[in-house]
């Protein structure tokens, strides 16, 4: 059983996620099954609430997302954290494991039952179980997908197509997930398995569990060629399944995923490569983005992200494990590998020796990290960056709460990257804003930090942001690379769709969900959504 | 300046599981690892040859360890962090020795050596062992001074050595001339990592496997001949009698607790 | 000739023994027409896997036999090394172990002798409570090369007088100072040393120390002898035993001896810090133990709000320390401090065998965990399966409304 609670002061942590905006809500629910889910749709479909419009269902997981997306916009709260079970496991014709979970399940949950064989299994069915001993038995295991917070759940990961560094091999969430099952609006169900039906161009028919057939016309956009979350995935010809993965909650509820696994490289060694300019580290990135069969990370932090380091390591015990860096080393890029054995490895590493020679890198100014405790050390430099920034602004805010940290989340085509960088150098020193720049450069995917000092700044940070959205469309990139639109960047995807095909997306959702109840203010604005059923 | 590091090989993890049912250890087949205390100790040595290459004067590291052949491994990774060679003590002669007669290996290890040992570095414990007895062992079977449980580095002039030790009592500033064996906290500094120059060049350094008759030892010092101490029995620990639970809300748990805890202090 | 040694007629080749061993160094054999049985290979390490696993006690690790039972014989008497502190005292844990000595001496029908190496200045009272505690004999030497804990010293002093004294078992307190003299004192006389040991029991017939420690993290407890060299020696943490109640009407024998005139330390000391944390969490009274359970440093405050409200110290487990959430000082466990408090409380403590290698003498403990199966329950008097966030707070309530 669930109930539809009233709100009081106890949920108000409910009304926030880590974009660290808040909204507000009436009540909230808290399904376990998605008989659970269902139960409250349907009692919420077309309902009206005080004001006499649709009451709005905002869908939560871990509430971990950076775009607003979790955060509600009045109306209902349904929070997914409890339905966190793990439903069974298969193996498919190719030999990969395909583990089915509910929403809820954390993605840091799930990679600890998997490295320590511990999925909770019980009352599984005797396939399952089998296959699960299989599972142990053979190869370790793992969730390719790798977002920064690991306290992320697969519902939320799935809805917003998350990233991370390993995207660079791996690719987003979305070819990871073999299966949904989505509630719609009205409480009925679409089970929707990859390959199993197609659109026609881009018209689409979808049988629901319910026995009614849905006809879906699809925008007519075409995609970035780039790493990209921004908006529906939509192409000719398309597998629904992808309409689903990426809609920001805003088409239905995910109540039950099947993930694809796959076999844990034989040997991961990260290694920090330091540079004296950004200019070399761009070469570096782009020579060895051809060059290395086996990097599954491209990772870069500018002089800014690194003197941040520097400064922490001096003032705060909490970062003095950090290693030091050296004063003449301006830039790094990270690059993992992910080879069979070591000679392979061994191979890249000569290779890397050599491109860093030609990029004006030395073989000396390297970190190699091949044991637990290297590795360690160097994911703690990795997620040193983004906690020392939130540090400062967290400082920041005390002289001036209005200001926040503003995070970029553009991608390019890789033979943009030059210029989308020296778009950002020269665009920040002529608005004489601080910044700090690490991210995923391996897809041309920076995340540009303004570190506004106050609302001046804060406020010019917005601006630009708004000509880097115009800019990046421009060079045929995406606003939104990994942290979806949600309900902050909804400005940019009209920048870089335009109105109408805006319009379509809308038309899309009214189709699924004919109230524009769900997940509302997510993607574009109520009013784009109105004049449904 | 030649500094020997000893370093051990250690399970990566020391969260050791028991199979309940057969009562014996479950190994998760993962590779060893340097014993992290030996790690810190290979830093400092490191950290003095980088002081004495600054001041013109050479200095030379060498690993040592005493183990199975894969040992090779971790000793070749040392290299690659900065260590000049490694000797790796292997032998069936070797087994099952006790901390005396790893101490006597260790000492003929560091005998044979083509040049004396001006400092010999080893953790303070490893952690699979948790003995902390192979360092003062090596000072006295080497007879030089030994200077346990170092905190800090605090320079080197000439041939003398300033440390932060730890003591019972506090710290202790302390000074001692070499040739001397020092034993070193986990978190008297933070091993460098290698890089891809030092990984490289470490793959093409020879690391010299020897016998128990390559450096002279004598058989009945070795190994479990040589170990005057052995294990008789081993066995899971008793679990004292079940605990009473104390149910209810947090706040009815604190009412019973703060009884509980009166009865306890009277 | 040493080595594994496997009764073939006792061998019913069930293969337990080559399931137990991690490195493959035993395995089965099968003869034409007969039956299996177990062979040691070439990489045996001798760990004595085989030899628990064996059901029927077909495995021994044997030997060769070291001193003769005559030269075995003519050793006799149990040592106790008295550590001082920086004010003269003599440590509680010498006192403890004089306690536990004592029924050993009394099994063995020996005399046991406390070591007392002091500067010249030291108190003159140490000999009684020496006596006081269960020895018979003091032996003291009061030098001034004896008033800095210089270990290569104390160990030259300690090794002449067990040449010239011959004792069968020397024990140590594992402190600091402890763990360095006694390896000296070991790889001199060339003796077996087993470190921090939680058991000793002793083989009145033969003398034999029985000296059971954690080993491989505290999983297994490792009963360890010294069959063919003497002294036994074995170091033992502070508040493992209980100190006696002392008995001021106990008499005793002092001797005075001297230091060799040629020992000199050979290492300087330049300056001394005491410790800056408060008092030892090894000897308090109450205690707070706070685990990984706790969540976030930031609920740290709390516990020490919970510890100041109960008059206690604050304690934690190991990744504790290693996130740098508190010093070392307050690390329990085997790799930490023992402790031995009337009433130790731990929050969100998983249990790890290390730590309750360390917290075996508290006499009520009182766990609060979430996981209803931790193992810290097991070690616990009473449990409290919750938040442990939320039961602080709760206890904390309820102390405060107290006063």
């Amino acid at each position: 059983m669930v109930d539809v609670l009233p709100w009081t002061s106890e949920f108000d942590e409910y009304l926030r996620d880590e974009s660290r905006s808040t909204g507000d809500a009436d009540s909230i629910s808290f399904p376990r099954t998605e008989g659970d889910i269902r139960t409250v749709m349907r009692s919420l479909y077309g309902a009206t609430g005080p004001d006499g419009r649709p009451v709005p269902v905002t869908v939560q997981g871990a509430r971990t997302g950076l775009a607003a997306g979790a955060v509600p916009a009045g109306g209902h709260v349904m929070n997914l954290s409890r339905a966190n079970a793990y439903l069974g496991l298969r193996r498919d014709q190719t030999g990969s494991y395909l583990v089915r979970v509910q929403p809820g399940v954390v993605l840091a949950e799930l990679r600890r039952h998997l490295a320590r064989h511990t999925i909770p299994c019980a009352g599984w069915d005797a396939a399952s179980l089998a296959a699960l001993e299989e599972l142990y038995a053979g190869p370790e295991q793992f969730f390719p997908t790798d977002p920064t917070e690991t306290s992320a759940c697969i519902g939320g990961m799935a809805a917003c197509n998350a990233s991370g560094a390993r995207s660079y091999a791996y690719g987003p969430m979305r070819p990871h997930v073999a299966s949904l099952r989505v509630v719609l609006a009205d409480g009925d169900v679409v089970a929707l398995r990859r390959g199993e039906v197609f659109a026609r161009g881009r018209h689409l028919t979808l049988e629901t569990e319910g026995g009614r057939t849905i006809e879906l016309d699809l925008p007519t956009y075409t995609m970035p060629a780039t790493k990209n979350a921004s908006g529906y995935f939509v192409a000719d010809d398309m597998d629904p399944i992808d309409l689903f993965i990426g809609s920001d909650g805003t088409l239905g509820i995910i109540s039950e995923l099947e993930l694809i696994l796959s076999p844990v490289p034989q040997v991961s060694w990260g290694i920090n490569c330091f540079f004296g300019t950004e200019d070399d580290a761009i070469g570096f990135t782009c020579a060895v983005r051809p060059a290395l069969a086996h990097a599954c990370a491209l990772e870069y932090f500018d002089a800014a992200a690194l003197d941040i380091l520097r400064r922490q390591r001096e003032r705060s015990t909490a970062f003095s494990a950090l290693p030091a860096l050296d004063d003449a080393w301006g830039c790094c890029v990270y690059v993992e590998l992910a080879c069979d054995d070591e000679a392979e490895a061994l191979a890249d590493l000569a290779r890397l020796r050599d491109i860093l020679a030609a990029c004006g890198g030395s073989e000396d100014a390297t970190w190699v990290g091949r044991t637990d405790v290297d590795r360690e050390c160097q994911r703690f430099f990795r997620h040193a960056v983004p906690e020392s920034v939130n540090m400062l602004i967290d400082e920041r805010r005390r002289t001036d709460p209005t200001i926040t940290k503003l995070g970029s989340d553009m991608s390019v085509p890789d033979d943009r990257l030059r210029d989308v960088v020296r778009l950002y150098r020269e665009s920040l020193a002529a608005a004489g804003l601080e910044s700090a720049a690490w991210g995923h450069i391996g897809n041309n995917h920076l995340h540009v930090n303004v570190l506004p000092r106050d609302a001046a700044d804060y406020a010019a940070g917005k601006r630009l942001f708004q000509t880097w959205a115009r800019a990046v469309t421009d060079m045929g990139g995406a606003v939104s690379a990994e942290h979806g639109v949600g309900k902050l960047k909804r400005d940019f995807l009209a920048v870089m769709y335009g109105a109408d095909h805006i319009r379509e997306m809308a038309a899309l959702k009214r189709q699924l969900d004919p109230y524009g109840q769900l997940g509302q203010g997510n993607l574009f604005a109520v009013d784009t959504c109105e004049g449904g059923a | 300046m030649h500094i020997v590091v000893c370093v051990k090989a250690v399970p990566s993890t020391t969260e050791v599981k028991m199979d309940p049912k057969t009562n014996t250890i479950v190994r998760d087949g993962r590779q060893a690892v340097v014993n992290p205390f030996d790690a810190t100790g290979l830093e400092i040595a490191l950290h003095i040859k980088d002081e004495c290459a600054a001041a013109g004067d050479p200095c030379r590291v060498t690993v040592l360890s005493m183990g199975i052949p894969d040992t090779e491994r971790l000793l070749r990774d040392c290299i690659a962090r900065g260590a000049d060679d490694g000797l790796l003590l292997s032998d069936r002669a070797f087994a099952g020795a006790d901390t005396l007669a790893t101490t006597y290996a260790l000492s003929r290890g560091i005998a044979c050596m083509d040049e004396p040992a001006d400092l010999v570095v080893c953790g303070k414990m490893a952690v699979d062992g948790d003995t902390a007895q192979i360092g003062p062992e090596l000072a006295g079977a080497l007879d030089v001074p030994c200077v346990v449980d170092v905190q800090r580095l605090h320079g080197i002039v000439g041939s003398t050595l300033a440390l932060e030790r730890a003591t019972d009592a506090g710290r202790e500033l302390v000074e001692v001339d070499l040739p001397a064996v020092i034993t070193v906290a986990k978190d008297a500094a933070q091993l460098r990592m290698p890089s891809i120059a030092g990984v490289l060049a470490a793959e093409g350094v020879p690391i010299a496997v020897k016998t128990a008759a390559d450096v002279d030892a004598d058989p009945a010092r070795t190994g479990l001949s040589g170990s005057p101490t052995q294990v008789v029995r081993s066995f899971v620990p008793e679990r004292a009698s079940e605990a009473v639970c104390v149910t209810g809300d947090a706040a009815e748990q604190a009412a019973a607790l703060v009884e509980l805890i009166e009865e306890a202090c009277r | 000739m040493s080595g594994l040694v496997i009764d073939t007629e006792r061998c019913v080749g069930c293969g337990r023994c080559v399931k137990a061993c991690a490195s493959a160094g035993v395995e089965l054999v099968r003869r034409e027409g007969a039956r299996p049985v177990a062979q040691p290979t070439g990489s045996c390490i001798f760990c004595g896997a085989c030899v628990d696993a064996c059901p029927v006690d077909a495995i021994a690790i044997e030997k060769d036999a070291g001193a003769s039972e005559a030269e075995l014989a003519s050793y006799s008497g149990i040592w106790v090394f008295a550590q001082v502190d920086d004010e003269g005292r003599v440590l509680p844990v010498a006192l403890e172990l004089l306690g536990r000595a004592r029924a050993l001496a009394d099994v063995r029908g020996c005399t046991l002798t406390a070591l007392l190496g002091e500067g010249p200045d030291a108190p003159q009272d140490n000999e009684r409570a020496l006596v006081a505690a269960g020895a018979d004999e003091v032996i003291v030497c009061r030098d001034g090369r004896l008033a800095v804990r210089d270990a290569e010293v104390f160990a030259h002093w300690v090794c002449d007088l067990a040449r010239a004294c011959r004792p069968e078992a020397i024990l140590y307190g594992a402190t600091a100072f402890g763990r360095e003299l006694a390896p000296g004192v070991a790889v001199r006389l060339q003796t077996g040393l087993t470190a921090d040991c939680t058991v000793l029991e002793l083989d009145g017939a033969t003398g034999l120390l029985q000296q059971t420690r954690p080993a491989f993290g505290g999983n297994l407890m490792a009963t360890i002898v010294c069959p063919a060299h003497r002294p036994q020696m074995a170091t033992v943490r502070p508040g493992v035993f209980a100190a006696p109640e002392p008995d001021w009407s106990r008499t005793g024998t002092v001797r005075t001896v001297s230091l060799d005139a040629a020992v000199a330390p050979r290492v300087r000391v330049l300056s001394r810090e005491a410790a800056s944390h408060g008092r030892s969490i090894a000897e308090a009274e109450r205690l707070v133990v706070v685990g990984r359970g706790i969540g976030s440093k930031k609920n740290l405050p709390l516990a020490r709000e919970l510890a100041r409200a109960l008059d206690a110290e604050i304690g934690c487990t190991r990744p504790l320390v290693e996130s740098g959430w508190l010093e070392y000082a307050h690390q329990v466990g085997q790799t930490g401090v023992s402790v031995a408090p009337k009433l130790l409380v731990s929050l969100g403590v998983s249990g790890a065998i290390q730590h309750l290698a360390g917290i075996g003498g508290a006499k009520v403990h009182i766990a609060v965990n979430d996981d209803p199966d931790a193992p810290i329950f097991g070690a616990a008097t009473y449990k409290v399966v919750g938040d442990c966030i939320e039961v602080a707070e709760a206890l904390l309530d309820k102390l405060g409304a107290q006063r």
